[in-house]
């Protein structure tokens, strides 16, 4: 017993010896960072597709004959998670350019980081709207800002539904943020304030008490703000305690994540959201993505942030073929500087997004937030073999909600 | 005639102040950086003080007193987000939102530790694990707290123009304080309070028994844990981005830091220092391996309960032991063989 006790101590220090030093930084590659939260399996597979990306551009020769080297971090969604990364990337890999995060709470405090060491970092997937506000000029945001977002339902729900309006949000960052805009825009546009407001927990799993209070103050939209498991509860639950039909659910963005559906079955027919991509696209390059998510990672409708993070991918192997780096050892500073740049050179791409992403230099939200684009998407079916719409598609001035 | 004897090991150590020795392991640790080959290293090297910080504040109320608590993460929480306000809205600097935050943790201790006086094992584990929650749910939903949001721009420390804001520096904040807490901790379970902590956690009755104000010294024992946790959490808050957010101070934090006490032996401090290096390091080098981690993780608790639940502290002791009664028995032979 005695020698297993001993050999159970050693373990751990065996394996810290058996897992290799970090390697060194190598010359004439491109190190890049990706963190994202990958706890969920939607997360595991954005993160393998960026990895897949770039290792199917190393397998064709590397972009300008260099070669690209990813390492994938997972954040959890926890800021500490992610800037612990993002520390590594920097000071340990030594990277050239950082793609993340998933979490907006997490992209938050790396852009903090990412500014002070002078290091490129493109956001794929959070879309709170103070990580471009803080004027960094390193930063990059692909996907549609919540200042966005919000006005696209807002609109078409005020015109075509009605004006009063009920929340209930799960306190999350996605969840606070969309429900904020979208009672900032109703204020500054139509000076409706909210019916009612209910705050509930992320780890909540009933809602029906809030959902009671809510059915008794009659409003004409109920809009759930939360992850992607709460939205699908929250729509099972409204009807569950008799909120009629004609009261039409809004959901945050997550709402476009497959579990929604899966989860919420027919309860989530009607329910509407704002996103940047919608697997029913009919243009071939998106029936093109849709095949090779289905075929590679066994997903039937990639979501928008599926489509996301490949067009972050896109974009960084845009902008790397535009760059003049060097990739040795005294040219961090300017190989940095020079993806930056190239990034902020990138005009007019157009992706999968649901609209043209465009940088220019000046650190700045106009500057810095991609797509201006949002869809209005309506679920017409739920299950496992989900179906949905498109509604509206707005595009907007790069100032608006600022 | 006066007899004139060579001094002995005892009279060798007795002459030197206690406090010297730790001075020296400041010393000691001050040169680590030389030997980190990243600014990374050095960051991990702070999360390490940190958590030894964490560890040895929670082996005080865990180890020492044997009280069941689940809500140590929480407290940290509260004395990091009380230390951001006092800096942030309040304007102190951060020599002074540091005691701020730990009185202020403090008081929680007190009010954590009042349910102790009633509550037993799963019981008190419970009462301990609601506070863990509702702490993280009150600033999840409070705006002026950066509620799920997040907390930012909290200032790194500095003394006259000299900011503390690089990891490198950093360090020679945590370091020293992480060494004195250890210190503080030996000094504790050396004095007449260690003994009744003690004395609490192998039996409340015979301690009762003995003269022990067991409800004196459980809440003691709370104050004590929640000053360590206040510490730490004040120190988090300062390090380099200055950014807080309530999902940090979860229920998952709070098993990293079980397995950390649990790994290194509860009760034995050098065990949950031990126990936080190791978990630190371990944590840091599997994070590649984002599939399997947290596998890894609930592996090693499992292997540590099954084989070493006495984590690494207990077999220490154990060799310890075994070591001093063999030196026992071959001196008792060696006097037995002597004519």
């Amino acid at each position: 017993m005695a020698i297993g006790k001993w050999a159970l101590l050693a373990a751990p220090l065996l394996a810290l010896a058996a897992i290799p030093a970090q390697a060194q930084a190598q010359e004439g590659v491109i190190r890049i960072g990706v963190t994202l939260r990958m706890v969920v399996e939607n997360g595991l597979k954005y993160g393998q597709m960026v990895k897949d990306e770039f290792d199917a551009v190393n397998a064709a020769g590397g972009i300008n004959g260099r070669k690209i080297e990813v390492q994938l971090l997972d954040d959890e969604c926890k800021p500490d998670k992610g800037v612990s990364n993002v520390n590594r990337f920097i000071h340990q890999t030594q990277v050239d350019l950082i793609i993340g995060s998933t979490c907006s709470s997490v992209s938050m405090p790396m852009v903090d980081i990412v500014t002070k060491e002078a290091i490129p970092m493109i956001i794929p997937q959070s879309t709170n709207q103070d990580l471009t506000k803080k004027g960094s000029p390193w930063v990059f945001r692909v996907p549609v800002s919540e200042r966005f977002y919000a006005a696209v339902h807002a609109k078409w729900l005020a015109e075509n539904v009605g004006k009063k309006v009920a929340y209930l949000v799960t306190t999350d960052t996605a969840g606070i943020g969309f429900a904020k805009q979208y009672q900032v825009y109703m204020k500054k546009a139509y000076n409706v304030d909210p019916v009612i407001e209910v705050q509930a927990q992320e780890t909540d799993l009933d809602f029906r008490a809030a959902l009671l209070k809510i059915k008794s103050m009659n409003p004409d939209v109920l809009a759930i703000g939360g992850q992607a498991d709460a939205i699908a509860r929250v729509s099972q639950q409204s009807f569950e305690v008799g909120i009629p039909s004609r009261v039409r659910r809004v959901a945050a963005s997550a709402a476009s994540n497959a579990p929604v559906p899966e989860l919420g079955g027919d309860a989530v027919k009607g329910l509407i959201y704002a996103a940047a991509f919608n697997c029913n696209d009919e243009r071939p390059e998106a029936q093109a993505f849709v095949k090779m998510t289905q075929t590679r990672y066994n997903v039937r409708c990639p979501d928008h942030d599926f489509s996301q993070a490949y067009d972050t991918v896109q974009i960084v192997k845009q902008a790397l073929k535009a760059a003049s780096l060097k990739l040795n050892a005294g040219s961090h500073a300017a190989d940095r500087l020079a993806i930056r740049d190239a990034l902020a050179g990138i005009k007019d791409f157009r992706g999968l997004a649901s609209g043209p992403i465009n940088f220019c230099a000046e650190p700045t939200p106009q500057c810095r937030d991609g797509n201006r684009t949002g869809i209005l998407v309506e679920y017409t079916k739920g299950g496992k073999d989900y179906e949905t719409r498109v509604l509206a598609r707005v595009s907007f001035e790069a100032d608006f909600g600022l | 005639m006066a007899v004139v004897t060579a001094p002995t090991d005892a009279d060798w150590r007795s002459r030197i102040h206690p406090v010297l020795p730790w001075l020296g392991g400041i010393a000691v640790l001050s040169l680590l950086p030389l030997v980190t080959r990243t600014a990374y290293d050095q960051y991990l090297l702070n999360i390490i003080a940190i958590n030894v910080l964490l560890a040895v504040g929670l082996n005080i109320v865990k180890g020492f007193a044997g009280q069941v608590t689940v809500g140590h993460v929480a407290v940290m929480a509260i004395g990091a987000y009380a230390s951001a306000v006092f800096s942030v809205h309040l304007g102190l600097p951060f020599w002074l939102a540091l005691p701020a935050a730990m009185a202020v943790c403090a008081a929680v201790g007190l009010l954590v530790g009042i349910p102790a006086l009633r509550l037993e094992g799963a019981y008190l584990a419970l009462a301990t694990l609601g506070l863990a929650e509702s702490v993280r749910i009150v600033i999840s939903g409070t705006d002026w707290l950066g509620a799920a949001m997040g907390f930012e721009g909290i200032p790194p420390p500095q003394i006259g123009g000299f900011v503390m804001e690089t990891h490198l520096r950093y360090f020679f904040v945590v370091m020293p304080i992480a060494v004195m807490g250890i210190y503080i901790s030996f000094a504790i379970l050396r004095s007449d309070m260690g003994r009744a902590f003690k004395a609490i956690r192998e039996d409340q009755l015979a301690a009762a028994a003995s003269g022990v104000h067991v409800a004196k010294f459980k809440l003691i024992a709370f104050v004590l844990s929640a000053l360590y946790a206040g510490c730490a959490g004040s120190l988090k808050a300062h390090m380099a981005p200055g950014y807080l957010n309530p999902n940090d101070y979860s229920l998952q934090e709070m098993v990293t830091l079980l397995l950390m006490v649990i790994f290194g032996g509860i009760g034995h401090i050098w065990g949950a220092v031990i126990g936080a290096i190791a978990v630190t390091i371990i944590n840091d080098l599997t994070q590649d391996y984002y599939t399997y981690r947290m596998a890894i993780f609930g592996g090693v608790i499992v292997l540590t309960v099954m084989y070493m639940p006495r984590g690494i502290g207990g077999m220490v002791e154990d060799w310890l032991v075994r070591r001093r009664f063999a030196a026992l028995r071959a001196a008792t032979k060696a006097r037995q063989a002597t004519p």
